[in-house]
């Protein structure tokens, strides 16, 4: 049995420390929003935060994360906003078209909101760089850069 | 999650000595072991082919991604002691490592942000591939590796470490522990070059570090490091041996060209072609020199 800390609840897992820690996310619980796309650490589609440092869980192992706290599109939510209890960033992504097929969307706002927690007001270079690691094949990155933007100014005017 | 995973066995690492008993053990067992730490090449290797579709036997993993040891950086004056845990987002993030500008340089364009994360230095090194961008840039900083085994310590510069293709002199009960890199003079000129298919996310076509002092207007110490253009990452020998003792604007740029011409033996993969590996090695080590004396 393994204990992990995932999106801020300490979870019991019965999983060999081998396994992949995406495959434990999508499989035993059921955090089906971290998708796997290649597999090999390339696109980006399965970014969580390991101790809020953005990583590809198809690249960690299950049992490297034991002890420490992992974030995904999941914890991102944040209870009572409205509508649908969604933060600025999963918010400002369906305002500015910056979802199309959507596999790439969570490892997108994992990566945006790791961004916008070190660096709260970024520029488009500093947006970019830190979604190099995603890659999406539908929206063109434009509007997902212009959804980040707008998201930072958001966050800003509620600190 | 694969049931066939279940067939090798995760430890655990908590110490630099932990680690260095539990390789002489495994070392002088039967079991096949394999130290593991950001999973970059080794996660995506098990998972492409599990150990059911191979005939693989089990296998022990020691996870050094938690040693403590292993991702400290010490500021030792002249140089840095670099752990061989260190991250390529440490190098970029870290104040003491700041202090040499290329490692950063060159950590920015190994992979994104989330393969910066996880890959370390001693993994760079230890897989020993032509096209490892932290070797590249270590070259250039005349480090020297620190193998930690339970029969003790000792250190091989990293420009000695490898014999062929993925080949090196490290033996499989030693841990990769620390590199220590020279901190170049505030004057040193230098270079961190990666040529790749895009900015992001590329395996270099070729790369190319560089640090040259001058003093008294002559060139006293140059050194290189390659990527990509051979076996092993190339230190351009020849190139070293035209520039040092010279003053930077009385250098032949053509004779510079033959030197890394000889220096290089590139090949035609999947990434690109001998010629035109040739041709971006010998453009970008000759605009490095031309602008020595700017």
């Amino acid at each position: 049995m393994l204990e992990l800390d995932v999106n801020g609840k300490k979870v019991n897992v019965d999983a060999s420390p081998l396994a992949r820690l995406l495959d434990v996310l999508r499989g035993p619980l059921g955090l089906t929003g971290t998708k796997e796309g290649c597999g090999e650490g390339e696109c980006g589609s399965c970014t969580v935060l390991v101790d809020g440092v953005p990583m590809n869980a198809c690249l960690v192992l299950v049992g490297q994360v034991e002890g420490k706290s992992v974030l995904t599109v999941e914890g991102l939510a944040v209870d009572g906003a409205l509508p649908e209890h969604l933060n600025h960033l999963q918010r400002t992504f369906i305002d500015h078209g910056g979802a199309q097929c959507g596999i790439c969307t969570p490892g997108m706002l994992v990566s945006a909101e790791a961004l916008l927690r070190n660096v709260p007001k970024p520029s488009d270079d500093q947006i970019r760089e830190a979604i190099a690691g995603n890659i999406c094949r539908c929206t063109g990155y434009q509007r997902i850069v212009d959804a980040i933007r707008h998201a930072a100014e958001l966050r800003g005017r509620d600190q | 999650m694969t049931a066939d995973s279940r067939v090798d066995v995760f430890e655990r690492m908590r110490s630099l000595d932990e680690t260095v008993a539990r390789l002489a053990a495994c070392a002088a067992g039967e079991t096949p072991f394999q130290l593991l730490s950001g999973g970059t090449d080794l996660v995506v290797e098990s998972h492409l082919a599990p150990p059911s579709s191979t005939v693989r036997p089990k296998r022990v993993l020691l996870d050094i991604s938690s040693v403590p040891e292993l991702s400290q950086i010490e500021d030792r004056g002249d140089m840095l002691r670099l752990g061989g845990g260190v991250t390529y987002l440490a190098l970029r993030r870290d104040p003491v490592a700041s202090r040499v500008p290329l490692l950063a340089a060159m950590a920015k364009d190994v992979g994104a942000i989330q393969i910066q994360a996880r890959g370390t230095l001693a993994g760079n090194i230890a897989t020993a591939s032509p096209a490892a961008d932290g070797v590249c840039g270590l070259f250039a900083l005349d480090a020297v590796i620190g193998l930690r085994s339970a029969k003790g310590e000792r250190t091989i510069p990293l420009v000695d470490l490898y014999e062929g293709y993925k080949k090196s002199k490290r033996r499989p009960d030693e841990l990769i522990a620390w590199v220590d890199v020279r901190v170049p003079s505030p004057t040193a000129k230098w270079v961190w070059r990666k040529v790749g298919t895009r900015l992001a996310q590329a395996i270099s076509k070729v790369a190319l570090s560089a640090v040259v002092e001058i003093d008294d207007g002559k060139i006293s110490r140059a050194r290189f490091g390659m990527a990509s253009v051979a076996p092993t990452t190339s230190a351009l020998p020849s190139v070293r041996a035209l520039l040092e003792g010279n003053a930077p604007g009385w250098i032949d740029l053509a004779a510079v060209e033959r030197a890394v011409d000889a220096d290089i033996s590139p090949i035609d993969d999947v990434r690109s072609t001998s010629a035109y590996r040739r041709h971006v090695a010998k453009a970008i080590t000759r605009e490095f020199v031309r602008a020595l004396s700017g």
